[in-house]
């Protein structure tokens, strides 16, 4: 026999490398390689997914990823943040302005109507989801005129620019407290270690790249009971935005680029400013103008930014925001609202790779298990067989 | 390359910062071990040294100006008060005066890292170390240390694990003393 | 998006070592203040490699941050090299660290990772053992959270862990942590000494050479110094034991291939179905078969 069967690895890693890539292309002669525009237009909201959890704004690269792995977007995202270690970071940007998004879809669930009007956009929300049993046959004429059609119907007029926010509205009714100027630089994950308490810039960015299915996981378990955020959307916009940059030379700030991504604002349960308590769900007795702390009650707000058109995983990331904001302030009571359960689980790098990493050979670790078992249970029956002399039932 | 490029020291070459580190991994590993990081160029131990360990994510004390500007520039390094940062430069001949940051039980790490411009290492008043990284004892002969160093030192590293860890320099060369290490000197234990 | 944006064409692009210098700053600092402070879990912002959480990304960081020209590194998993994932591992340094060596022998080498396994060949000052940490902190069996964990290691407070071992002896007569044995260095902080078997845990202590623990995925960097104190946890009456490899007739098993008695033998079972053991640190079996001028003994 050979000296063990793992070993002669390097043969063995070549061949499982081809053997993938075989099936990559096993349509065989017939077969047409993607490109990678028509991963980044044709599959965009996988392409969207990627980035966001790739944490890289990179959309052709992560249409390379996708080819790459052949569809597995966490594999993908792993490869898009494998290659961003490699570059320096030489620059923060300032704070941008969301308000300034070239947007393609906004919505409020909170309120019938919003300044400028609701725009529901590319949205599959109230699609039928019956089988489009003609896309399976697909012509390339007809396909290639789809964009043109729609653009010449739509008047260019028809689209504003940008549109107000709508949390300024309810800011400035005093609904909402005023937006504070952050007290301190961003918390940036990628240069230091979340170590706990962490502040929450921390949290935001850290869920801004969080695995999509984590992070709607766990928000779902405090949307079904597991917490209390019980949220109202008032707004959620996708679209470009224009990433400003101070100017080499002059310092002003210039638009260098733009970043598709979403936005989600929730709106919470209200409560009193400048108290702990909060009102709603658990404190059910509770009423509006209860309360010694000063200020009137005002509703409190949860955000989700990321990437990317990615709605769920926005929406997602807004619920657990105003979640773990009340576990970082009164303490967590459910697993959602825990900043440590939370922020260490959701990463689909990290978590993707240890649930892998388990196929690794294990053999040593394994010798060792054994020899505990064989000594306890040669220990146990050494009892068991002294206890059955003495006329004991074991 | 430029001619800026090449009439600046190496220090901020890649391969330059991987060797001084390697000889810092060795000082550290093994304290009281006078680690030569002399090479072909000219650059002071000092700038290889902070080039090797400090960027901008540094906090970086320097209350007696030993840094020049230009390594200030290419470092990038916030500037703080001794008591705030996580390294500080200092002159090992002229007795400390600031408490640097001791760490927390929970982040120890934070205590700071004090860099001390000596006059000589091998050659000077021999100190006598014991702790990890020495097999048995071992002696460090230091020139042109003020003793009240030896003793603020043993009072910050007095409750493990908060403390400081000490580099020495001179002209060429480093030790490290980190704060495990447990000095025997004149006028203290 | 930007269609026009063109992709690099190739992988020539990656620095030497495949971070980039900022992060290999991080890491060394953070080395640094891991060996100042023996066995403590020194956090840093750990980055992501081009293999998965849990393949050894933490160890490889300390490697790349570590090694240069001049340099021989070792890659083992399992005590082998050329086992799959240490392959691949060594692969990846051959190509983003040029100049750089690497080889099977111990002896030869000035660094060597490894998952696993502690060399059955004596280290020396010229050279650093990095172990790659899966789950770096030994108290989380009783404390789940890292906040209050961190205030335990700090006030040098492991009675639950203590407990949690009475428990064991209470219930099996024996400690049945079988790898990944608490260990606590130069008298304060217990580590997870990664998991190497209680066999290799001895080696750590008043070891000549420097060992660097990386944890890449829980993003923390510790180290048990050269020359340092290294005790498992135990007790009076029940003391720390290693793997047993005597057989029934209370001899010590031998490896099949070598013939050593003195290394960590792992457990086969032949193609009869009859069970062998042989070295588990391939460098040290086929240095003795070298050394004893044998071929290998070929069972086919």
């Amino acid at each position: 026999m050979g000296y063990v069967a793992i070993k002669g690895g390097g043969r063995a890693i070549e061949g499982a490398a081809g053997a993938a890539e075989a099936l990559r292309a096993a349509e065989g002669e017939d077969g047409r390689p993607l490109t990678l525009a028509a991963i980044e237009h044709q599959l965009r909201l996988l392409t969207s997914r990627v980035v966001s959890e790739g944490g890289l704004y990179h959309p052709r690269l992560a249409a390379l990823a996708l080819k790459q792995m052949q569809g597995d977007t966490l594999e993908a995202a792993f490869a898009l943040r494998a290659y961003r270690s490699t570059k320096p970071r030489l620059l923060e940007t300032p704070v941008q302005d969301t308000g300034r998004m070239r947007l393609i879809r906004r919505i409020s669930s909170a309120f019938k109507d919003i300044p400028d009007g609701q725009m529901l956009g590319p949205t599959f929300d109230y699609a039928l989801r019956l089988m489009r049993f003609d896309l399976a046959g697909e012509s390339p004429e007809t396909f290639r005129g789809i964009a043109r059609r729609f653009l010449s119907q739509v008047p260019e007029t028809d689209l504003p620019d940008t549109f107000p926010k709508v949390v300024d509205a309810l800011r400035a009714e005093g609904l909402l407290p005023p937006a504070g100027q952050p007290r301190e630089p961003a918390f940036d994950i990628t240069r230091e270690p979340l170590v706990f308490p962490v502040p929450r810039s921390a949290a935001l960015a850290t869920m801004a790249r969080a695995e999509t299915g984590s992070l709607l996981a766990i928000a779902y378990s405090n949307m079904r009971g597991y917490g209390d955020v019980h949220p109202t959307i008032a707004e959620l916009r996708v679209g470009s935005l224009p990433v400003m940059l101070p100017h080499p030379v002059t310092g002003e700030p210039t638009e260098a680029g733009e970043v598709l991504m979403t936005e989600c604002e929730v709106v919470a349960m209200y409560e009193e400013q400048g108290s702990s308590s909060v009102a709603g769900g658990r404190k059910p007795g509770a009423t509006e103008d209860e309360g010694e702390s000063g200020g009137p009650p005002v509703f409190t707000l949860g955000y989700g930014a990321c990437f990317g058109h990615n709605e769920t995983k926005a929406i997602s990331m807004a619920i657990l925001d105003r979640a773990l904001q009340k576990g970082m302030r009164d303490g967590p009571s459910n697993p959602s609202e825990d900043p440590e359960f939370v922020l260490l689980h959701v990463d689909g790098v990290d978590s993707m790779g240890f649930a892998n990493h388990y196929k690794m050979p294990h053999y040593v670790t394994f010798q060792s298990d054994m020899d505990r078992l064989r000594t306890t249970r040669t220990k146990a029956g050494g009892k068991a067989a002294g206890r059955n002399d003495e006329g004991v039932q074991s | 390359m430029s001619e800026i490029a090449s009439i600046q020291p190496s220090a901020w070459e890649p391969l330059t910062q991987q060797f001084v580190f390697r000889r810092l991994l060795e000082a550290f590993s093994y304290p009281g071990r006078v680690a030569s990081v002399a090479r072909t160029d000219a650059a002071p131990v000092l700038s290889l040294l902070l080039a090797t360990l400090v960027d901008a994510e540094i906090a970086l004390a320097d209350p007696q100006g030993l840094i020049g500007a230009d390594d200030w520039r290419r470092l990038g390094a916030r500037r703080a008060a001794p008591e705030k940062a996580h390294f500080i430069v200092a002159r090992g001949d002229l007795a400390p005066a600031f408490e640097p940051s001791l760490g927390t039980l929970e982040s120890p790490e934070r205590g700071a890292t004090v860099v001390l411009q000596v006059e000589s290492l091998g050659v000077g008043a021999p100190l006598s170390l014991s702790g990890p990284g020495i097999d048995g004892a071992a002696t460090l002969a230091v020139g042109g240390l003020d003793p009240t160093w030896l003793a603020r030192r043993a009072a910050w590293n007095s409750a493990f694990p908060l403390g400081v860890d000490v580099i020495l320099v001179d002209g060429t060369r480093l030790a490290a003393l980190p704060r495990t290490t447990r000095i025997k000197f004149e006028g203290g234990h | 998006m930007n269609p026009g944006y063109e992709l690099p064409q190739n992988e020539a692009g990656y620095s030497f070592g495949f971070l980039d210098e900022y992060a290999k700053r991080e890491v060394r600092r953070t080395v640094l203040k891991a060996i100042c402070i023996p066995g403590y879990q020194t956090p840093y912002a750990s980055r992501e490699m081009p293999m998965g959480r849990g393949f050894g990304t933490g160890g490889l960081q300390v490697t790349l941050s570590l090694v240069g020209p001049g340099d021989t590194v070792k890659v083992i998993d399992q005590g082998a090299d050329d086992s799959v994932n240490a392959v691949n591992l060594r692969k990846f340094i051959e190509l983003t660290c040029p100049h750089v060596d690497t080889t099977e022998h111990t002896r030869d080498a000035t660094l060597i990772q490894s998952r696993h396994r502690v060399p059955e060949m004596p280290l020396t000052e010229a050279q650093v053992l990095v172990l790659q940490v899966p789950y770096p902190d030994p108290l989380v069996v009783v404390e789940p959270s890292e906040a209050r964990r961190k205030t335990m290691h700090g006030e040098g407070d492991y009675s639950r862990l203590l407990t949690k071992l009475y428990e064991d002896i209470v219930q099996f007569d024996e400690i049945t942590i079988s790898h990944r044995y608490p260990t606590r260095i130069n008298g304060h902080y217990v580590i997870d000494p990664s998991p190497i078997p209680r066999y290799d845990v001895p080696q750590l202590h008043q070891n000549r050479a420097l060992i660097l623990l990386g944890a890449g995925r829980e993003k923390k960097i510790y180290a048990v110094p050269p020359y340092s104190q290294a005790d498992p946890l135990a007790f009076d009456d029940v003391p720390f034991r290693t793997e047993d490899f005597t057989d029934e007739y209370g001899r010590r098993r031998a490896c099949a291939r070598c013939g050593a008695i003195d290394s960590f033998l792992d457990e086969l079972i032949d193609d009869d179905g009859a069970r062998i053991w042989q070295c588990s640190d391939s460098d040290y079996c086929n240095e003795r078969l070298a050394a004893a001028g044998k071929q290998e003994v070929a069972r086919a």
